[in-house]
C-alpha cells in the first residue's frame, strides 16, 4: 500500500486537461479548430516522447493531419514513438527524416516498404515490432496507448460526432484506447455538417475536429480487373474449387487480394455451378467489398460479406444489397477492420490466398532483402486459431484427416483450419515461388529482426495448389512426408526438381498428392472464357449499374 | 544480349505418333507467352526441338519440360519450333498439350 | 483454336490477330499469305536480344465475303504492342500490292461486270505505330503503306477496324483515318501520341494516363463516332465486325468514299472548320463537344451500352459543325 500523500492517482487525467486548455485559443467554436490552425494545434496537444496515431489504415489515411504533424517546430516536439497500423504515405516517414519522430510499432507498409527499409538500414527510424493488425490493436489496449490519436472521418456535426461510414476501419479501435486512457483525439474530416447519415463515434470520445482542406485519400485496393486473369489463374481456381472448396464443403472464408482469388470468385458462376456447389461453399465472407465477388452475389451465392474496410465504388451497389452486407440505419457501409479481423481468425472455415515464396517446409513470406512490407491481417487468418472451440463441417473434416493428430492429442477428436497458398511455381521474369530458404532471413539479418517475418508457418499450412497439383498436407504424418508433397507440386523449380518420382506416385496413391488429372480437369480447357465477368464493364452489368469504378478501371 | 537458341533431340520410347497435317501453328509471342510451330518430318521416330528465347539459364529445364512433353504424349517425327518470351515452365507445358490437341483435332 | 461459328460471337476485344482474320472473312475460306511456316522473322530483334515472331506480328491473307476477295491485315497487340518493323511492314504493303494487282485482273476479265467481283482491303488494327527497335525501317514501312493506300483510291476499298485491346496510335493513327471508311467498337481507340506520352510532356494535370474513363472519351469509339472519325460503331464481337464488312461492301465505291477523312480540297476545309470551331469552344473535355452537337445526356453516355447509345446519339453534321 502506498501512502504518501504526494503521490497522484489521476496525472493523465491532469495531463490532457492541461493540454487541451492549452488549446482553447485555438477552438473556432465548440470543438472546431480550423484547418489553419492545424499545425499550432498539434503543438500545442502533443509533447515530445508522446506515442502518437496517425491513423493510416489499409485504406482510409488521415493525410492532412500527417502532412501538419511534418510541419511542427521540432524544437516543441521530437523523438515522437508512432504507432499505427499502416505506414502509407511519404509524410509518415517525412516525420523521421525531420527528427520529429524516432521510434514506430507498425502492421504493414505497403507502398513505403523500400523507403523504409532504407531508413531503418540508416539509423534514421528505430524499429519497435512489426505486427499483425490483431496484435497491434490489442497492444493498443496493453503496453502501446497512444497519448494522442489523429484520425479521419468523412463528416462531423457541430457537435463533434463522427460519421465514418463505409470506410470506418480502424477508428473504433484506435479511439476506444485513446479516449479510454485519458489520451487526446484529434479527427480530420472532409466536411462539418448539421446532420450526419448516422453517428459511428460519439461526441464526447472526440476532442477536436478540423475540416480538411481536401477529401482524405483512398486507394481501390481491392479491385481485380478480370480482363488481366491468366488462364494459369483460371486452372488454378479450378482445381482450387474442385479440389478443396468442394472436397470440405467449406461455406466460412476469407479470400486473399489476388488475381488467384478473384478467378475463384468469377467462377463460382460457371464452373461452381455446374458442379452443383452453390449453397454448399462460399456462404459467409469476412472480406473486403472485392467487386469481383459481385457476379456470385448477384446469382444468390453468397449470404452474408463482413468487410474490413470499403471499396471505392462499391458504395452504392453495397447500399442496395443489406441483406448481404453489414449496413447502418442509414444503409451505407460500416467496415470495421478490428472486428472483421477477429471475424476472420475465429469464425472462418478457410484463408486462401497467395504468396512470394514458400520454402521446402511449408514457410511461406512476402519479404525480400530489401522490402519491410509488413504482415497486416493475412497471419490472423492464415493460421489455425488455437482458442476455437466451435465446429464446423469443413474445420472438423480438416481435423480428422490431420495426420499428426494422434501424436499430439491422442484420441481426441479437434478440427482444424483449412489454410491454403494459391502459388505459381514460376512468377513473372522466371523468379521460383518455391525456395530453399526464404528471402526472410535475409531481411532478418539485414534489419536487425529477431526473427525472419514469416507470414504463414509450415505448421498452419494445410493446402498447396498450383500449376502441377494439390499438396493436402495436413494429411502427411512427419516433416518428411510433408516435404515430398511440396516438391511433388513445386514444378521445375529448385525444390520441385529434388522430387522422386516414386515418391510423388506414392503420394498420389494416399491422396495427398492430387494432379490436375487426378481431379479430372483438363488443363488445355482451362481459359477465360469460363469466367462470369471478362472485364469491369461486365461486373457493372452484373451489378445492374450499382457498382461504379473509379476511371482507372473504366475501360470503356 | 543476343536471343539465345537451344536445340534438342528426344525419342519417345515405345510407340510414337506424329502430327496429321504437314505443319500447325498455335499461341502469340506475348509477355510470358510463347508460339509453337509443329511440323511433320520423317525423323525415324525422333522430335528435333529448337528454341529461341530472350532468357538466359534455363536450358536444363527447357529440356526437362519437353522431354516430359515428348514421354507421355508419345510424339515422334515431329520438329518443335518454339519463340519464347519469358514464359513459365507450365505455361509451356500448357501450350504445348494445347498445340498437339490442336495439330490432331484442329478444334479444342 | 475456337471453330469459325464459336469465334463469330467471341469479343473482337480480346481476339488475337490470327482469331480475327480467320473470324473476319466467310467460313472456311481465309488463306494465309506469308504464314507462320515460312518464319519471316525480323533481322534487327535478335541482336537486341528481343523475342521474334514467325509472323513478325501481322497476319496477312485472303478470303472471301460472299462474291468478293477480301484482303485481310490483321496486327497483333501482344507481340511487342503491334508495333510495325521492317518485315510485317513488308508483308502489310505487299498484301495491298497483290490486291491491287488481282483488281487489275479482274477488271481485265470482267470488262463490263467487275462491280460486284473487286477485292477490298480490311485492315484490322493493334498498334502503337512505329516498332521503336527497328525505328527507320518502320517509318518506312508506315510510308509505303500510306502510298499504297492512296494507290487503291477509287479501285479497291480499304476498310479500317479498330475494336483491340491496344487500340490504333502512333504514325498508324494516320494510316488508319487514310483508309476509305473506319469501322469501330466503342471499346477501339485510335490517337497519334499515346495517354503516357501527353502525360510525360503535357503534365497530369493536363492528361491523366491512369484515368482510363478520360482516355476513352477523348479516343475511344463513341467519340470518334459523335466526331464523325469512324464511320460505323459495332458491338464487341467478330461477327459485328464481319456483318458491318459486308453491308459496307454492298455499297457502290462512291458512297464508301464519301465516308473518307481526307483526300479532297472540301475535306481539308471541313477539318480546318473543326479547329476552328475548338478554339471558339474552348472545350474543357469531350464533353462540352458532344454537347454541341446535341447531346445533352452527355454526361451519361460514356455509361451507355451500345444500343441505348446507338438510339439516342447526336453526331456531328457533315461539313464541319
Amino acid at each position: 500500500m502506498r501512502d504518501d500523500a504526494n503521490i497522484s492517482w489521476d496525472s493523465l487525467k491532469r495531463d490532457r486537461i492541461e493540454r487541451i486548455q492549452a488549446a482553447i485559443p485555438l477552438v473556432k467554436m465548440g470543438k472546431e479548430v480550423d484547418a489553419s490552425n492545424a499545425v499550432a494545434l498539434l503543438e500545442t496537444v502533443i509533447k515530445p516522447y508522446d506515442k502518437v496515431n496517425i491513423e493510416g489504415d489499409n485504406q482510409k489515411q488521415a493525410d492532412f493531419l500527417a502532412k501538419s504533424l511534418c510541419e511542427v517546430d521540432v524544437e516543441k516536439i521530437h523523438d515522437l514513438h508512432m504507432v499505427q497500423s499502416s505506414i502509407s504515405l511519404g509524410s509518415h516517414l517525412d516525420l523521421f527524416e525531420k527528427g520529429i519522430a524516432k521510434k514506430i510499432d507498425f502492421s504493414f507498409s505497403g507502398p513505403q516498404a523500400d523507403r523504409l527499409a532504407r531508413m531503418i538500414d540508416q539509423g534514421t527510424i528505430e524499429l519497435g515490432d512489426i505486427h499483425t493488425y490483431l496484435e497491434l490493436y490489442a497492444r493498443y489496449f496493453i503496453d502501446l496507448t497512444p497519448r494522442v490519436a489523429l484520425v479521419a472521418a468523412y463528416q462531423a456535426d457541430r457537435n463533434g460526432n463522427l460519421y465514418t461510414g463505409f470506410n470506418t476501419e480502424d477508428t473504433p479501435v484506435v479511439i476506444e484506447s485513446v479516449k479510454f486512457k485519458q489520451g487526446i483525439v484529434v479527427a480530420q474530416v472532409n466536411e462539418i455538417v448539421d446532420q450526419l447519415p448516422r453517428v459511428d463515434i460519439p461526441a464526447d470520445w472526440v476532442d477536436f475536429v478540423i475540416e480538411a482542406p481536401n477529401p482524405f485519400y483512398v486507394e481501390p485496393l481491392f479491385t481485380r480487373d478480370p480482363a488481366l486473369i491468366t488462364d494459369a489463374q483460371v486452372l488454378r481456381a479450378m482445381m482450387a474449387i474442385k479440389g478443396i472448396y468442394a472436397e470440405y464443403g467449406v461455406q466460412r472464408i476469407n479470400h486473399g487480394i489476388g488475381f488467384d482469388t478473384a478467378a475463384i470468385e468469377l467462377l463460382l458462376p460457371t464452373y461452381g455451378e455446374e458442379l452443383g456447389l452453390k449453397g454448399k461453399i462460399c456462404s459467409y465472407f469476412a472480406l473486403n467489398p472485392h467487386p469481383s465477388l459481385i457476379p456470385a452475389i448477384e446469382s444468390g451465392w453468397v449470404k452474408s460479406i463482413h468487410c474490413f474496410g470499403g471499396e471505392v465504388g462499391m458504395e452504392n451497389y453495397i447500399r442496395n444489397r443489406p441483406d448481404i452486407f453489414f449496413t447502418g440505419p442509414d444503409d451505407s457501409l460500416r467496415s470495421n477492420r478490428a472486428y472483421a479481423q477477429m471475424a476472420g481468425h475465429y469464425a472462418l472455415d478457410m484463408f486462401i490466398g497467395g504468396t512470394l515464396q514458400i520454402d521446402k517446409y511449408g514457410n511461406s513470406s512476402t519479404a525480400t532483402a530489401e522490402r519491410i512490407t509488413g504482415f497486416g491481417g493475412a497471419p490472423n487468418m492464415g493460421c489455425d486459431a488455437k482458442g476455437r472451440r466451435h465446429s464446423s463441417e469443413a474445420w472438423l473434416k480438416c481435423g480428422q484427416e490431420y495426420g499428426m493428430r494422434e501424436q499430439l492429442t491422442g484420441d481426441m477428436p479437434r478440427g482444424k483450419r483449412l489454410v491454403v497458398q494459391l502459388q505459381e511455381t514460376f512468377r513473372e521474369k522466371l523468379a521460383p515461388g518455391f525456395v530453399d530458404r526464404l528471402d526472410a532471413w535475409k531481411l532478418a539479418d539485414k534489419a536487425g529482426l529477431d526473427i525472419p517475418p514469416v507470414m504463414i508457418y509450415g505448421d498452419d499450412l494445410t493446402h498447396i495448389v498450383t500449376e502441377e497439383g494439390i499438396a493436402y498436407l495436413h494429411k502427411c504424418a512427419s516433416l518428411d512426408e510433408r516435404m515430398a508433397a511440396i516438391r511433388a507440386v513445386a514444378g521445375y523449380t529448385e525444390v520441385g526438381l529434388s522430387a522422386d518420382e516414386a515418391e510423388t506416385q506414392a503420394l498420389r496413391e494416399k491422396g495427398i498428392v492430387k494432379t490436375p488429372e487426378d481431379l479430372g480437369i483438363d488443363i488445355t480447357k482451362a481459359n477465360r472464357n469460363m469466367l462470369a465477368a471478362k472485364n469491369v464493364r461486365e461486373l457493372v452489368k452484373w451489378s445492374k449499374g450499382l457498382y461504379e469504378p473509379p476511371a482507372r478501371y473504366r475501360n470503356w | 544480349m543476343a536471343l539465345q537458341e537451344m536445340n534438342f533431340t528426344f525419342q519417345a520410347k515405345g510407340d510414337y505418333e506424329s502430327i496429321p497435317e504437314e505443319w500447325s501453328h498455335t499461341g502469340v509471342v506475348g509477355s510470358g507467352d510463347l508460339e509453337i510451330l509443329l511440323r511433320h518430318e520423317d525423323l525415324g521416330g525422333k522430335v528435333e526441338a529448337k528454341i529461341v528465347t530472350p532468357v538466359k539459364g534455363f536450358d536444363d529445364i527447357w529440356e526437362k519440360v519437353l522431354s516430359k512433353f515428348v514421354e507421355s504424349n508419345k510424339v515422334g517425327n515431329v520438329v518443335i519450333e518454339i519463340n519464347d518470351n519469358n514464359s513459365t515452365p507450365f505455361i509451356v507445358s500448357m501450350r504445348l498439350k494445347q498445340a498437339l490437341a490442336e495439330a490432331k483435332g484442329g478444334i479444342l | 483454336m475456337m471453330s469459325w461459328k464459336e469465334l463469330q460471337n467471341t469479343s473482337f476485344y480480346e481476339s488475337p490477330a490470327r482469331e480475327r482474320a480467320i473470324g473476319l472473312v466467310d467460313e472456311g475460306t481465309f488463306k494465309e499469305l506469308i504464314a507462320p511456316i515460312d518464319k519471316f522473322t525480323s533481322p534487327h530483334l535478335p541482336v537486341l536480344g528481343e523475342a521474334v515472331c514467325f509472323d513478325d506480328g501481322v497476319v496477312t491473307g485472303v478470303g472471301k465475303i460472299g462474291t468478293r476477295p477480301v484482303f485481310v491485315i490483321s496486327q497483333e497487340g501482344r507481340f511487342i504492342g503491334g508495333a510495325v518493323g521492317e518485315v510485317g511492314g513488308a508483308k502489310i504493303s505487299g498484301l495491298f500490292q497483290v490486291a491491287l494487282q488481282l483488281y487489275d485482273k479482274i477488271v481485265d476479265k470482267y470488262p463490263n461486270d467487275y462491280e460486284s467481283r473487286i477485292p477490298a482491303v480490311v485492315f484490322s488494327f493493334e498498334t502503337g505505330g512505329v516498332r521503336l527497335h527497328e525505328s527507320n525501317a518502320g517509318l518506312l514501312a508506315h510510308a509505303e503503306i500510306m502510298e499504297w493506300i492512296q494507290k487503291c483510291r477509287n479501285k479497291v476499298p480499304v476498310i479500317s477496324l479498330v475494336g483491340s485491346k491496344v487500340g490504333c496510335f502512333g504514325g498508324m493513327g494516320f494510316v488508319c483515318v487514310a483508309t476509305d471508311l473506319v469501322i469501330m467498337s466503342e471499346l477501339g481507340r485510335i490517337g497519334l501520341t499515346g495517354p503516357e506520352v501527353i502525360e510525360e510532356v503535357m503534365g497530369k494535370k493536363e492528361f491523366d494516363s491512369t484515368d482510363r474513363a478520360l482516355i476513352y472519351r477523348t479516343t475511344g469509339g463513341k467519340h470518334k463516332y459523335i466526331m464523325r472519325d469512324c464511320a460505323f460503331l459495332v458491338d464487341d464481337s467478330i461477327e459485328a465486325f464481319r456483318n458491318q464488312i459486308e453491308e459496307v461492301l454492298k455499297m457502290p465505291y462512291s458512297e464508301i468514299a464519301s465516308y473518307r477523312s481526307i483526300g479532297s480540297l472540301e475535306l481539308v476545309e471541313e477539318q480546318l472548320s473543326l479547329v476552328g470551331l475548338s478554339t471558339e469552344l474552348h472545350p474543357k473535355d469531350s464533353k462540352d463537344v458532344w454537347r454541341y452537337f446535341g447531346n445533352e445526356n452527355a454526361d451519361q453516355i460514356q455509361d451507355l451500352y451500345y444500343e441505348d447509345f446507338m438510339n439516342s446519339v447526336k453526331i456531328r453534321p457533315r461539313g464541319g459543325r
